[in-house]
């Protein structure tokens, strides 16, 4: 869509509302000027037009209001001449995942956000989303966000609090003590210079970077092997053979949007090109990348380090040194180690191997020595390119002088910037945080830290803030607000900080605000026209990349790593990650997260223990029964038990990121917090546990409960690449079809449009994406967990998981997702029995629901033999708190109860693409200028929409490239959509395994 | 209107104990009214409970029944102010105890509109003693079915929208929609019923007018009554359209329930798509109704003193038809999982061997005891002639024909085509009180009818007492 827009010519913008009354811009309506209108200046005095704007708007959302930020904000390519009501308005910033930054376009109507996608000209975000971004819009509007600064629990403001810190500060720096604020992992270069000169300046204070999950065994083995401090990131798209030992790349790592859409873009082989890469994953537990894997070896947590060194030793590594390193760890000689060893040498340097973050540096170290063996590390072909995810292994050090500072009492205040260490640190961190007098806690959350602190302080979120942010591979772009902060008074972290530091010492930061601040660091946008452009494409400009790694390797000190700092993992039974919904907690509040089900055990609203079938028959546990899972020294955490296959032997895993118990309605109650679980130095990974059954049990709220397909019916059709290959030089048909005489009326003839799309099986990985981009884009309401358990949940799109075995005699599992969707059937069943009309088909072939209309028989919802149709059983939005209903799409109706609603294909932008088409001329929609939210959101890529009318449409020409099927083809519904065959790519896996396999 | 002149006209009186005696012969069959009663015993027989105080017993069942609907009426309106969310109907299953209600209850009416139409039909004359209280346990029957039509909605006071009325909206229902055609179907059963009772029930409220005291009620029985004053024409111009609505009443014996099974049977979810359904469904109908009108009537002939009008004989034929009717469900669910091995569909094959060893397959198992085994009893004549054993062989059968509505509602809907949509549904206190509501609706309806209106239809019986019809050959008749 963006690119749609991108043909109108580059506008002249004003800076500010001065220049627009004087004269330099004129326009003929003077009725919707952004600026004057909507950002009210309060010193010319306020107009009528102003107070009744005001008025009326406060009145809507009660304490907070929607308006435009006071600086000159620059839209995207679209070029908007006045606001004009009714029309969004695009905006690009940039979005900060720990250390990864991801390029967004924000939509806006009436000046408040409502829907987030990537920016297509940001080469990380690639025009993508998670459903972690998309749901940042819900956090921007949510009711538990600290409304109102609080001084000793009373009520203050921010001035006042920000004074208060500043104060205590200054006092405690007087007495000689030392002043440390505690950050998040983030990649924002303007934000450390801002740090650097309050250190500066007030010699006091540090910053400390305390991560909720830090990994640094990557860092340290290429620090020892290449001379870098950081880690490094692949690009997927150049491999042809991937293999992951214990790396859930496609999961839980903070590039996984990158990873997705790199991996699967050689994942999509055609009849032209019968080619994609290969996945090849060795792990303990279930991940979300195992689930993508081509073959999947299930291995217990202390192989990881002898199946690096086998298959170092088999691809015959050249340095004898690391040879003879590889061999302290106990080289194993294992199926998974022929299998991996023979698909990377075959693949040579289009091969690569990752270690989990979370394993040791040896494993790290010996997996670079593979990766340098293999070449795929420079050479003219480098893998991994640009650099260097500032994420060191200084900051570990860092933490450590901080906690020994706190100790011996040399730190009077602390003051914690949107962290939350009371919730997610170590007995160790907890212990010493609360020796330091004086705690004050800024951020947008409120949450158990706040609870610890005596000052709290609102701080603006993303959307309503400025910034900026530096990809990895070196894009760097400006962090645009596109709302004014909806709590009065609260400023950005970076605003609070400047105030904070004027406070201490005036003059410690000459701007008056971070605004100001950005402008003269940001040295690569000096004048007005590159910031605007900056501003416009959500990149900045002619930035250079940074300095491509150094590739030769230093065997001796990688061999000193490997020797030496390698973990014994034979005691460990239990693996911990962040979640895959909610993260490591931060968005625990967000409902869209957390009832988004979890890609693998398909669980909302709580965290599981996860555990094989033997094991749960060892402890005598049922699937919701109560265990409680204890490590001595740490603590322990009550969880349900959930019986997930695919798990090694005796292996559990739990999520981190629930449990929480302060910050807001949504998270009360919602599983246990595995943090607990964690020492010193820890933050994911494999840990030594006990577990013993606890009384009572649980109902857990899943949305898809164990159903293996035992019989044949053809709901995922897969091949293998060879197959696929064969198939090719056979017949090069497409889509298969129904071609008998099934009807004796004559079909329907669709004359304009025809909308249809297309499923690609074997791109899809589960993530959820879609499910929450359609959530935003449609108004699905969050129902909570009773409902969710009562098997109510609204969402349009869900991702259908389904175990298969890769043969017969296997005890092996394949997990295979299909995103499950109104099918748009053009003979739907749903149609012809609603007694009152009120779903029925367009001339463009879409399913139309309409809501005022139904009654609510729920008749079409039991004729869906999709189950796609959602009923709404009571008012979801009866109990909803101002400023949520802010979050809602305007274009799109919000449904009352008693009504079915399902995918409508996002008619609402159909009707838009069809609308822009007009006004351009067209008789037609482009192809591509209509996306769906769940395409535009995916990753992967798996999802294409168009005109089915038109054999040129890229939703017909895949279905012509590779084999397409339709789900319940045999029934005669005739769905719109058509899943492409879920491809794997055996080669040579499928040879070794006939001889493992007998 | 003169009661004396109708009193002197009216059958009952052209009777006497003598023409009675005279004409009787030896039964080769067993009469029909034991205990040789006179017309005017028969009057007063069924009059006198109209006539008597409401005794103790009475009062305290119908203060227990009306409590159940009361409570099921608040149920109700708390289902209204919420939304049907608060029943326990999920994802995939969307329709639970509330059709399988509806469909219960329009089952029950079957027996009465059999009764009372296709036994009319074919001079089955031991019909009589049971018509009345049948037909009128259709017509509540039916209201207790509108009731679950109604509230199963998403959005009850939006009812109207399903009938087709000349609107602002210029919207018309859709035809295609068996849901309609369910509109249509229990309107008319409804409706015809009803009228088909009334029409029946003239000449009794006349009698009703002339026989009670109290001055009121007489003139109420009067405006019922429409006139009646039992000259030959009105007789004549009666019995033409008593045989009219049995007529138009015999196709609705078929056909309501025809329709009903279309819900499911034009459906694409296995299980539901099957074309065995319509004959299954009325069979399944008549057998349930039956059984219901076998539970009352056991109940009302002890209570009511009513043994020598509804007989053992009247027991004994019911309780053949009820066994006939249950082969018929029982071969029904033979074929059923017979076709689903026999076509071959996955799908199908599933959802059979999923109902009877699933999540559901109490249930069923549920279902095959009481329609299939228990009713086998039947096969001799000593036990269709004990009345303790066919009281609770009606129970079972009322308790086996709901959880056949049950079973096939649910156990089809909760796994169907997509394993990854598969759910499982259990009601809550809401439908549960709701369904007792509906029970109590029905049975203070049924009190209130047994007290106020003639329950044994008298003009009839005294049509076939002994020798009632001398101008008949009732030589041959016997």
């Amino acid at each position: 869509m963006l690119n749609a827009m991108k043909n109108t010519k580059t506008k002249k913008y004003w800076k500010n509302s001065e220049d627009f009354i004087n004269g330099k811009q004129s326009h003929s309506s003077d009725e919707f000027r952004p600026d004057e209108e909507f950002a009210p200046s309060f010193e010319n005095g306020v107009s009528r037009r102003t107070f009744m704007a005001l008025v009326s708007a406060s009145m809507a959302v009660g304490a907070v209001a929607c308006r435009r930020p006071d600086h000159r904000l620059v839209p995207t390519v679209q070029a908007v001449e006045y606001l004009t009501p009714g029309n969004p308005i695009h905006y690009t910033t940039v979005y900060q995942q720990k250390n990864a930054a991801y390029g967004l376009v924000v939509k806006t109507s009436e000046s408040r956000p409502t829907k987030i996608d990537g920016n297509d000209l940001h080469p990380i975000s690639a025009g993508k989303s998670t459903a972690l971004i998309q749901s940042e819009l819900l956090s921007l509007y949510d009711p538990d966000r600290i409304r109102r600064a609080s001084v000793r629990n009373g009520d203050s403001s921010v001035p006042n609090a920000l004074l208060t810190i500043a104060q205590a500060i200054q006092k405690q720096s007087t007495e000689g003590k030392l002043t440390r604020f505690l950050i998040e992992e983030h990649c924002s270069p303007a934000f450390n210079t801002l740090i650097t000169e309050i250190e500066t300046k007030l010699p006091n204070v540090k910053f400390v970077t305390i991560p909720a999950v830090s990994t640094h065994s990557q860092a340290i083995a290429n620090n020892a092997g290449i001379g870098i401090n950081g880690e490094l990131v692949p690009d997927l798209s150049k491999a042809q053979c991937i293999v992951s030992i214990d790396a859930d790349i496609l999961g839980n790592d903070k590039f996984s949007l990158y990873h997705v859409s790199k991996f699967t873009t050689g994942r999509k082989p055609t009849h032209d090109k019968p080619e994609m890469n290969q996945l090849i994953i060795a792990e303990s537990t279930l991940t979300v990348s195992g689930a993508a894997a081509d073959k999947r070896f299930v291995v217990s947590p202390s192989e990881f380090e002898s199946i690096l060194a086998g298959i170092y030793q088999k691809i015959s590594g050249s340095s004898p040194e690391l040879v003879s390193a590889a061999t302290s760890l106990k080289p194993s000689n294992s199926a998974a180690v022929t299998t991996i060893s023979a698909a990377l040498m075959k693949a040579g340097d289009k091969g690569i191997i990752i270690a989990g973050a979370h394993l040791s540096p040896a494993a790290h170290a010996v997996a670079l020595a593979i990766n340098s063996a293999l070449g795929s590390i420079g050479l003219g072909q480098p893998l991994y390119q640009g650099d260097i995810v500032p994420n060191s292994s200084e900051k570990r050090t860092n933490v450590e002088q901080f906690i020994n500072d706190c100790n011996n009492g040399s730190v009077g205040s602390l003051v914690f910037c949107n962290i939350n260490p009371e919730y997610n640190g170590n007995p160790a961190l907890k212990s010493a945080l609360v020796k330091v007098k004086n705690r004050f806690y800024m951020g947008v959350n409120h949450n158990e830290t706040a609870d610890i602190c005596s000052v709290s302080v609102p701080t603006a979120h993303f959307l309503e803030s400025w910034g900026d942010a530096l990809s990895f591979e070196g894009t760097h772009s400006i962090q645009q607000p596109m709302i004014a902060p909806l709590n009065d008074g609260s400023m950005s972290l970076q605003d609070s900080l400047i105030q904070v530091a004027n406070y201490v010492q005036n003059g410690t930061i000459v701007e008056k605000d971070y605004y100001e601040f950005l402008r003269r660091t940001l040295t690569n946008v000096p004048d007005k026209n590159t910031w605007e452009k900056a501003l416009r494409d959500g990149i900045i400009p002619a930035m250079s990349r940074l300095d491509a790694p150094i590739v030769t390797l230093n065997t001796t000190a990688l061999a000193s790593i490997i020797t030496s700092n390698s973990i014994n993992l034979s005691s460990a039974n239990c693996f911990v990650a962040p979640s895959y919904t909610v993260g490591d907690g931060e968005t625990a509040n967000n409902g869209w997260l957390v009832e988004s089900p979890d890609p693998i055990t398909k669980v909302t609203w709580d965290n599981v223990l996860c555990m094989g079938k033997e094991k749960a028959e060892e402890l005598g546990v049922e699937q919701g029964d109560l265990v409680k899972v204890s490590r001595a020294g740490t603590g322990s955490i009550t969880v349900a038990a959930y019986i997930q296959p695919g798990m090694a032997e005796g292996m559990v895993s739990v999520a981190l990121g629930w449990g929480r118990t302060s910050g807001g309605k949504v998270l009360q109650g919602n599983g246990d917090n595995a943090f607990r679980l964690l020492a010193k130095n820890e933050s994911s990974g494999y840990i030594p546990v006990t577990i013993e059954k606890a009384n009572g049990s649980k109902k857990l709220a899943v949305t898809q409960t164990h159903q293996t397909i035992d019989d044949d019916r053809e709901i995922i059709n897969e091949i293998t690449l060879a197959e696929f290959a064969q198939n090719h030089s056979k017949n090069g048909h497409g889509e298969h079809s129904v071609s008998l005489p099934l009807s004796i009326v004559s079909d329907v003839t669709y004359k304009g449009h025809r909308w249809g799309m297309t499923i690609d099986l074997s791109a899809c990985i589960g993530c959820n994406a879609c499910a929450v981009a359609c959530q935003s884009e449609n108004n699905i309401p969050v129902i909570g967990r009773e409902q969710v358990a009562n098997g109510r949940i609204m969402t349009w799109i869900r991702l259908d998981r389904y175990y298969s075995k890769p043969h017969e005699n296997s005890e092996d599992i394949e997990v295979n997702y299909m995103p499950m969707l109104c099918q748009h059937c053009e003979n739907a069943p749903c149609e012809n029995v609603c007694p009152v009309a009120a779903t029925t088909h367009s001339p463009e072939g879409l399913n139309e629901m309409t809501y005022n209309r139904c009654v609510g028989t729920k008749y079409c919802a039991n004729n869906c033999p999709f189950k796609v149709r959602r009923f709404n059983w009571l008012n979801y939005h009866k109990n909803e708190r101002q400023p949520m209903d802010l979050v809602y799409n305007p274009d799109v109706t919000v449904r009352s109860r008693g009504v079915i609603e399902k995918c409508s294909f996002c008619v609402q932008r159909i009707n838009h693409a069809k609308y822009h088409a007009k006004d351009q001329g067209h008789t037609r929609v482009k192809d591509g200028d209509m996306v769906t939210a769940c395409q535009q959101a995916c990753p992967a890529g798996a999802i294409y929409f168009g005109d089915m009318n038109d054999p040129n449409s890229t939703v017909m020409k895949m279905r012509s490239k590779r084999e397409s099927y339709k789900v319940l083809e045999e029934i005669n519904v005739r769905p719109s959509i058509s899943y492409m065959y879920k491809v794997r790519n055996r080669e040579p896996i499928a040879k070794t395994n006939e001889s493992h396999h007998g | 209107m003169n009661s004396a002149v109708s009193a002197t006209l009216s059958p009952s009186t052209t009777s006497t104990k003598a023409i009675n005696e005279a004409f009787h012969d030896e039964p080769l069959r067993e009469p029909l009214v034991l205990g040789k009663p006179t017309l005017n015993d028969v009057t007063r027989k069924v009059l006198d409970i109209i006539e008597s105080k409401p005794n103790i017993k009475f009062l305290a069942a119908l203060s227990v029944t009306l409590m159940m609907a009361l409570w099921g009426g608040v149920c109700i309106a708390y289902t209204i102010y919420e939304g049907v969310g608060v029943w326990g109907l999920n994802s995939p299953v969307f329709w639970g105890w509330d059709i399988t209600n509806f469909v219960f209850w329009i089952g029950i009416g079957h027996a009465g509109t059999l009764i009372s139409a296709i036994l009319f039909l074919f001079r089955q004359k031991w019909r009589t003693a049971i018509n009345r209280s049948a037909e009128a346990m259709t017509i509540f029957a039916v209201i207790c079915a509108l009731t679950f039509v109604l509230m199963h909605t998403g959005r009850q006071w939006l009812f109207h929208w399903l009938l087709p009325y000349p609107n602002q909206m210029n919207m018309w229902v859709n035809f295609r929609s068996p849901l309609m055609w369910d509109v249509f179907a229990v309107n008319t059963y409804g409706t015809v019923s009803l009228l088909f009772w009334f029409t029946g029930l003239v000449p009794d409220f006349a009698t009703a007018r002339n026989f009670v005291k109290s001055k009121i009620a007489s003139r109420i029985y009067s405006i019922f009554s429409l006139g009646w004053v039992g000259s030959a024409r009105h007789w004549h111009t009666y019995e033409v359209a008593y045989m009219i609505f049995a007529g138009i009443s015999t196709p609705l014996v078929l056909s309501v329930h025809t329709v009903v099974s279309f819900d499911f049977a034009t459906s694409v979810i296995p299980g539901w798509h099957t074309t065995i359904f319509p004959p299954y469904f009325v069979a399944g109908a008549i057998f349930s109704g039956f059984a219901m009108v076998m539970t009352l009537l056991i109940i009302a002939r002890e209570v009511l003193g009513l043994k020598d009008y509804i007989t053992l004989k009247h027991l004994d034929n019911m309780n053949k038809i009820i066994l006939a009717t249950g082969m018929m469900v029982g071969y029904a669910y033979a074929m059923e999982f017979f076709i689903a091995w026999y076509s071959g569909n996955t799908y199908e094959r599933f959802v059979f061997i999923n109902r009877a060893t699933g999540d559901y397959a109490w249930s069923y198992w549920i279902m095959i005891s009481c329609n299939v085994i228990s009713p086998q009893v039947y096969w001799f004549k000593k036990l269709r002639r004990n009345v303790p054993l066919m009281f609770i062989i009606s129970i079972f059968v009322n308790i086996g024909m709901w959880f056949e509505r049950f079973t096939i509602i649910s156990t089809s809907l909760h796994h169907d085509y997509l394993p990854s949509s598969w759910g499982y549904y259990s009601p809550t206190w809401v439908e549960i009180s709701i369904f007792t509501g509906s029970m109590g609706i029905f049975l203070t309806l049924f009190l209130l009818f047994a007290k106020f209106v003639p329950m044994l239809a008298i003009a009839e019986i005294k049509g076939v007492l002994p020798g009632a019809q001398p101008k008949h050959h009732h030589h041959e008749e016997h």
